[in-house]
C-alpha cells in the first residue's frame, strides 16, 4: 500500500504552465493554455467546462496519452516528485496503473470487445504485480465484487457487450482500481449513463476513493455532479482556468461570470415547471481564432471595452472571510492544506461586485445585452 | 408500480394512445416485452414529459405512436384518426402532422446533403410525393423491393454461382482451341483476330461485373443494415439501384457464361439473335422513356433499374455479334449509355432545382424560427455545425411540415448544459408561438420538469405515475418517482447525498416480474405487490398513480395501512 499519511505537505500532483498545442492545417490550436494547479493526497478536484474547453486534453496531457505527432505539450507535471513530461514510454507504462489511472466517458469504447472481462480486469495485475493467471483471476473476482457487479463468478467469463452500460462502467472502474492507483482521473465517467446509474457510479467512485485514500480528478460539464463530491473545483474556458476555488466557496461566492452563467443555465428540480432558463448567448470561441481580450467577453453580460482589449490575469480573491472550514466531506484526515483554500478568478468585473452590477447596467443601456442577461449584439 | 389502467386518460385529447403493447422477438424464441399496455394522451398545446431509465420503453413508446414500428396491439388516435389501421401510404400522409426530433443531432442528419435539402425533405416526401408517384414508379418500386428481398436472401448463393461461372468460363476458354471455338461460330470468334478482341472484352465485362457485384452487395448490405432512421431516401434509392445494377449485371453475365458453356445454343439463342433481343430492348426502352418522362424522386430507383437492365441486354447483344462489328457496337452503346445517364441526371437536377426553389421560402422561415441564419446555413452540410446548432436544424426539419405533435426523443441529452438551456428555451418559445403539442422523452427529471405540463413516469414498459410536474416533484406519489428524484445531482454542495439511493438494475424485459414490475427494487414492496398488478388510479385531483401503496393521497385506509406497514418493517 502506498503511503497513507494524508498530512504530507507536498502535493501529489503538481501541474504548472501546462500548454498543449495541436498543429492543425489552419494553424496552431492551443487546447490547454498555461494551466496551473496542484492536488494533495486523498483530495478531490472537479474540472468543469463546456465541450472544447480543454478539460479532456488537459487530463490526457497529464497522463501523457496524447499522440506524438502534431501535438506538443510543454510545462511541468510533477507526480509525487516524478517529472511526467520527461518519462519515456517504458517508464510511463510503469506509471499507468499503479500510480495514475483513468476512467473514460464511453465504457464500451474503453473495453476490449473480444476479451473476457476477468482477463481485462486482471491484465494490469499480471503486468505490474507479476501475478499468475490464477492469482490475477481471483484478484479480478474480488475487484468485481468491490465495484458491485452482481454474480461476479458468472460475469467474469462474459464479454463487455453482454453487460449494461452501468455495469460496463463498473468494469472500467475495476480495471482502473486494479493496481491501487494513487490518482484516479475520471473523464466524464457518467455522461453516457442514466441518472440513477450515474448516482450509483459516482457513489462507487467516492467509496473506493475514500477506502484507498486515492486522489481524484473528476472531469465533467455538469456542475451538479461536482457539487457534493469534490473539495476543489477548476472551471475551464478556452483552454484556460477561469476560476478555481474550494467547492463550497465556488458555489456560495462565484466570481467568474462564466461560472455564474454555467450555473444558471442548469435546469433545477427545485425551480417551477416552465421556469425560463438563463442561457449563455453565442457560441464557444473558435479555438484557432481566439478573441484578443478575455476569451469569454463576447458571451459575457458584464463585458466592457477593457475586457475585449486585454486578457485579465488569474488573481486571488482578497481573503476577508476564508470559507475553508465549511468544506463538507473533504478527505478523511481533515488536515488543512493552505494551497487548497485559494480562490482564483480571471475577470475585471467579478460577479457580485458593484463594478459588475454597473457594467451590466451599462451593457443593457447600450443594447448589447438583454434585460435577461443574454448577449444580443456581438461587437466583433 | 408499473400498472395498467386508463383512469388518467381524458376524452378531449388531441393524441391518444391506448393500451400500447410492443413486443420484439428475441433469440431462442423468447420475447422482449418492451411496452406492456401503456396509455397516454395529450391535450392540444400540452407538453407531456416521459421519464424513466434506459430500457424502460420510453423511446419505444414514442416510436410506437409514430408507428415506427407499429405496436403489437393497442390504438393510437391523432385528432380522432386511428393510426394503427392505416396502410403505409396513408401513414405517410399523416407523418407531416406527427414529427420527431432525435437524440443525436449529428447522426440524425445526413452528412452528405445540404441543410436546405434536409430541412425541405418532409415537404416532398410526405406532402406531395404520394400523389405525384406514378403507377409506374410504384410498380417499379415494388419490383425493386421484391428483388431486393430476394437478393438479400440469395446474395451468398449468387456470389458462389457467379464465381463458379467465371471459373468455368476461363476453363472453357483455356480448354478449347481457337479453331474449335471458331468452328462453333457463335460468339463472333469465326476469326482469330476477333477471338483475340472478343476474349478481353468478355473478360473485362466479367471483371466489371464482379466489381459491380462486390460494390453492389456492399451497398445492399449497407442499405439493409443501417438503421432506417439514419438512411435518407436518396441514399436508400441510390444504394438499392447500384446494388441491383451490380447484381443484375453479374448474375446476367454469369448466367450467360454458364449457358454459353454448357449448351450449343438452340432455340433461345436463335430467338435472341433473330430479333428477340431487339424486342426486349424495345420494351425496356419504352419503360425507360416512361420513367424518364417523370423523373421525380420516387422514380429514381426505377430509372436506375431500367438503365442497368439495359446495360445487361447490351452485354448479350454485343456478345452475340460478329467480329469487328462487336467493338464498334460496344463503343457505340457505351456512348449511348453515357448520354442517357447524362440526360437522366440533368432532368433529375432540373427537377431538384425546381423543388429547391419551391421550398426555399418555407425553409428560410423555419430556419429563422430556430435561430439559424438561413443565408449562412442553407448550403452548408450538417457536420459543419456544432451539436446545438445541428439540434436546431433537426427542430427546423420537424417544424417545416407544420406538425400537430412533435415527439422529442432525448433532444438535449447529448448537449452541453449551456446549449441544453438554449434548446429548451427554444422549444418553449416555439410551443408558445406555434401552439405545438410535444411529447418530451428524457431521463433527466430536471429537464422534464422544466418543459412539461404533465409528466408520465415509466418503468419497464409500464406507467408508474402521471401528474402535473410541480406536484409530482414536490411530493412524488410513486416510490420509483421518489427514487428517481433522489438520484438527481444537485448543483449545491450542501445538498444531501446518498439518501434513498436506488439499488440494482432494471430487470430483464424478457422476464418481467409478476404483479408490480417495480417490486424487485421497491423499498415498500409487500406480498400484494407480487400477487396483484396495481391499476392506474386518481389519488388527488390530476394525479394518477399505479401503486398499491402510494406515498401521497387522501384515498385512505388502504394507503395508510399499506404504506406504513412495509416501511416500518424494512
Amino acid at each position: 500500500m502506498p503511503d497513507l499519511s494524508g498530512s504530507d505537505e507536498r502535493p501529489l500532483l503538481d501541474v504548472a504552465e501546462l500548454r498543449t498545442t495541436f498543429h492543425t492545417p489552419v494553424g496552431p490550436l492551443v487546447a490547454v493554455d498555461g494551466v496551473e494547479w496542484s492536488l494533495r493526497r486523498g483530495a478531490r478536484l472537479g474540472v468543469v467546462g463546456e465541450s472544447g474547453s480543454g478539460k479532456s486534453v488537459m487530463s490526457r496531457s497529464i497522463m501523457r496519452l496524447l499522440p506524438k505527432s502534431r501535438v506538443t505539450s510543454t510545462g511541468n507535471v510533477s507526480f509525487d516528485g516524478i517529472d511526467m513530461m520527461s518519462l519515456g514510454r517504458r517508464e510511463l507504462l510503469e506509471m499507468w496503473g499503479p500510480q495514475l489511472a483513468m476512467v473514460f466517458q464511453d465504457p464500451l469504447g474503453s473495453l476490449n470487445p473480444v476479451m473476457k472481462i476477468g482477463k481485462q480486469v486482471g491484465e494490469g495485475l499480471r503486468v505490474h504485480r507479476d501475478l499468475s493467471a490464477r492469482a490475477a483471476r481471483s484478484a479480478a473476482l474480488g475487484l468485481l465484487e468491490e465495484v458491485g457487479i452482481p454474480e461476479p463468478h458468472r460475469r467474469i467469463d462474459e464479454y463487455p457487450h453482454q453487460l449494461s452500460g452501468g455495469m460496463r462502467q463498473r468494469i472500467v472502474i475495476a480495471i482502473a482500481l486494479a493496481c491501487s492507483p494513487r490518482l484516479l482521473i475520471a473523464d466524464e465517467p457518467t455522461t453516457a449513463l442514466d441518472v440513477t446509474v450515474q448516482a450509483q457510479i459516482l457513489d462507487l467512485i467516492e467509496a473506493q476513493r475514500a477506502e484507498r485514500n486515492m486522489s481524484l480528478v473528476l472531469i465533467t460539464h455538469d456542475l451538479g455532479i461536482v457539487a457534493g463530491r469534490t473539495d476543489e473545483i477548476i472551471v475551464m474556458y478556452a483552454g484556460r482556468i477561469v476560476e478555481r476555488a474550494p467547492t463550497s466557496t465556488l458555489f456560495s461566492d462565484m466570481r467568474m461570470p462564466y461560472t455564474e452563467a454555467l450555473f444558471r443555465s442548469i435546469p433545477k428540480v427545485t425551480d417551477d415547471s416552465h421556469a425560463r432558463l438563463e442561457i449563455i448567448g453565442g457560441q464557444p470561441p473558435q479555438m484557432t481564432d481566439l478573441p484578443l481580450g478575455c476569451k469569454f467577453a463576447p458571451r459575457c453580460k458584464y463585458a466592457q471595452d477593457l475586457c475585449f482589449a486585454e486578457e485579465p490575469a488569474l488573481i486571488e480573491v482578497p481573503k476577508a472571510a476564508p470559507a475553508r472550514s465549511s468544506i463538507s466531506g473533504s478527505a478523511d484526515d481533515g488536515e488543512p492544506d493552505p494551497a487548497a483554500g485559494v480562490h482564483l478568478y480571471r475577470c475585471f468585473y467579478p460577479v457580485g461586485t458593484p463594478e459588475a452590477a454597473e457594467a451590466f447596467e451599462r451593457n443593457i443601456a447600450s443594447g448589447r445585452v438583454s434585460e435577461a442577461g443574454v448577449v444580443i449584439r456581438t461587437d466583433d | 408500480m408499473a400498472g395498467s389502467g386508463n383512469a388518467h386518460l381524458r376524452p378531449d385529447a388531441l393524441l391518444s394512445a391506448r393500451d400500447l403493447v410492443v413486443e420484439f422477438p428475441a433469440a431462442g424464441g423468447r420475447t422482449v416485452y418492451a411496452i406492456s399496455g401503456v396509455s397516454l394522451d395529450l391535450a392540444e398545446g400540452e407538453t407531456l414529459g416521459l421519464v424513466g431509465e434506459s430500457g424502460c420503453g420510453k423511446s419505444t413508446t414514442g416510436r410506437a405512436i409514430l408507428q415506427l414500428p407499429r405496436p403489437t396491439s393497442g390504438t393510437v388516435q391523432l385528432a380522432g384518426q386511428e393510426l394503427t389501421e392505416l396502410d403505409e401510404d396513408d401513414i405517410r400522409k399523416v407523418r407531416p402532422r406527427l414529427q420527431m426530433i432525435y437524440q443525436d443531432p449529428i447522426s440524425s442528419l445526413n452528412p452528405r446533403r445540404r441543410v436546405r435539402d434536409i430541412v425541405a425533405e418532409p415537404l416532398f416526401i410526405a406532402l406531395e410525393n404520394v400523389s405525384r408517384r406514378t403507377a409506374m414508379a410504384v410498380w417499379q418500386d415494388r419490383i425493386g423491393e421484391l428483388l431486393q428481398n430476394l437478393l438479400r436472401r440469395a446474395a451468398v448463393p449468387l456470389r458462389i454461382v457467379g464465381r463458379l461461372a467465371s471459373v468455368a468460363f476461363v476453363l472453357w476458354i483455356l480448354s478449347e482451341t481457337v479453331e474449335e471455338r471458331a468452328a462453333e461460330g457463335w460468339l463472333g470468334w469465326t476469326q482469330v483476330p476477333a477471338a483475340i478482341i472478343g476474349f478481353p472484352t468478355l473478360a473485362l465485362l466479367l471483371l466489371a461485373g464482379a466489381i459491380a457485384l462486390m460494390l453492389g452487395l456492399t451497398w445492399v448490405l449497407l442499405a439493409v443494415m443501417l438503421p432506417f432512421g439514419l438512411m435518407s431516401r436518396q441514399f436508400g434509392e441510390v444504394s438499392s439501384a447500384v446494388g441491383l445494377a451490380g447484381v443484375v449485371v453479374t448474375t446476367g453475365a454469369s448466367a450467360f457464361m454458364l449457358w454459353r458453356t454448357w449448351s450449343s445454343f438452340g432455340g433461345w439463342a436463335k430467338w435472341l439473335n433473330s430479333g428477340g433481343l431487339i424486342l426486349l430492348t424495345a420494351v425496356l426502352a419504352v419503360w425507360l422513356l416512361l420513367s424518364i418522362a417523370k423523373p421525380e424522386r420516387a422514380g429514381a430507383s426505377g430509372v436506375a433499374t431500367t438503365l442497368s437492365a439495359m446495360v445487361v441486354l447490351q452485354v448479350f447483344y454485343v456478345a452475340g455479334l460478329d467480329g469487328g462489328i462487336k467493338l464498334a457496337v460496344l463503343v457505340a452503346s457505351a456512348v449511348v449509355d453515357a448520354l442517357l445517364f447524362r440526360w437522366v441526371l440533368r432532368r433529375y437536377r432540373a427537377n431538384r432545382d425546381a423543388e429547391r426553389e419551391q421550398a426555399e421560402p418555407r425553409v428560410r422561415e423555419v430556419l429563422e424560427y430556430v435561430g439559424i441564419n438561413p443565408d449562412d446555413a442553407m448550403d452548408r452540410r450538417p457536420w459543419e455545425f456544432s451539436g446545438g446548432q445541428a439540434q436546431r436544424l433537426s427542430i427546423a426539419r420537424a417544424l417545416v411540415s407544420v406538425p400537430q405533435v412533435i415527439i422529442c426523443d432525448e433532444p438535449v441529452s447529448s448537449l452541453d448544459v449551456s446549449v441544453q438551456a438554449q434548446i429548451l428555451n427554444l422549444l418553449e418559445d416555439l410551443k408558445n408561438l406555434m401552439g405545438l403539442t410535444l411529447v418530451f422523452i428524457a431521463h433527466d427529471l430536471a429537464v422534464v420538469k422544466n418543459v412539461s405540463d404533465r409528466v408520465a413516469v415509466m418503468y419497464l414498459g409500464k406507467l408508474c405515475e402521471v401528474s402535473e410536474p410541480d406536484a409530482m416533484f414536490d411530493e412524488p406519489a410513486h416510490p420509483y418517482t421518489e427514487l428517481l428524484l433522489a438520484a438527481i445531482p444537485q448543483p449545491d454542495p450542501e445538498a444531501e447525498l446518498g439518501s434513498g439511493r436506488i439499488g440494482g438494475e432494471l430487470p430483464s424485459p424478457m422476464d418481467p416480474p409478476s404483479g408490480c414490475r417495480f417490486r424487485t427494487r421497491c423499498p415498500h414492496a409487500a406480498q400484494r405487490c407480487i400477487d396483484e398488478e396495481p391499476e392506474m388510479r386518481e389519488i388527488a385531483p390530476g394525479r394518477f398513480v399505479a401503486c398499491h401503496t402510494p406515498l401521497v393521497g387522501d384515498s385512505a385506509p388502504v394507503r395508510v395501512e399499506m404504506a406504513s406497514a412495509p416501511r416500518g418493517e424494512s
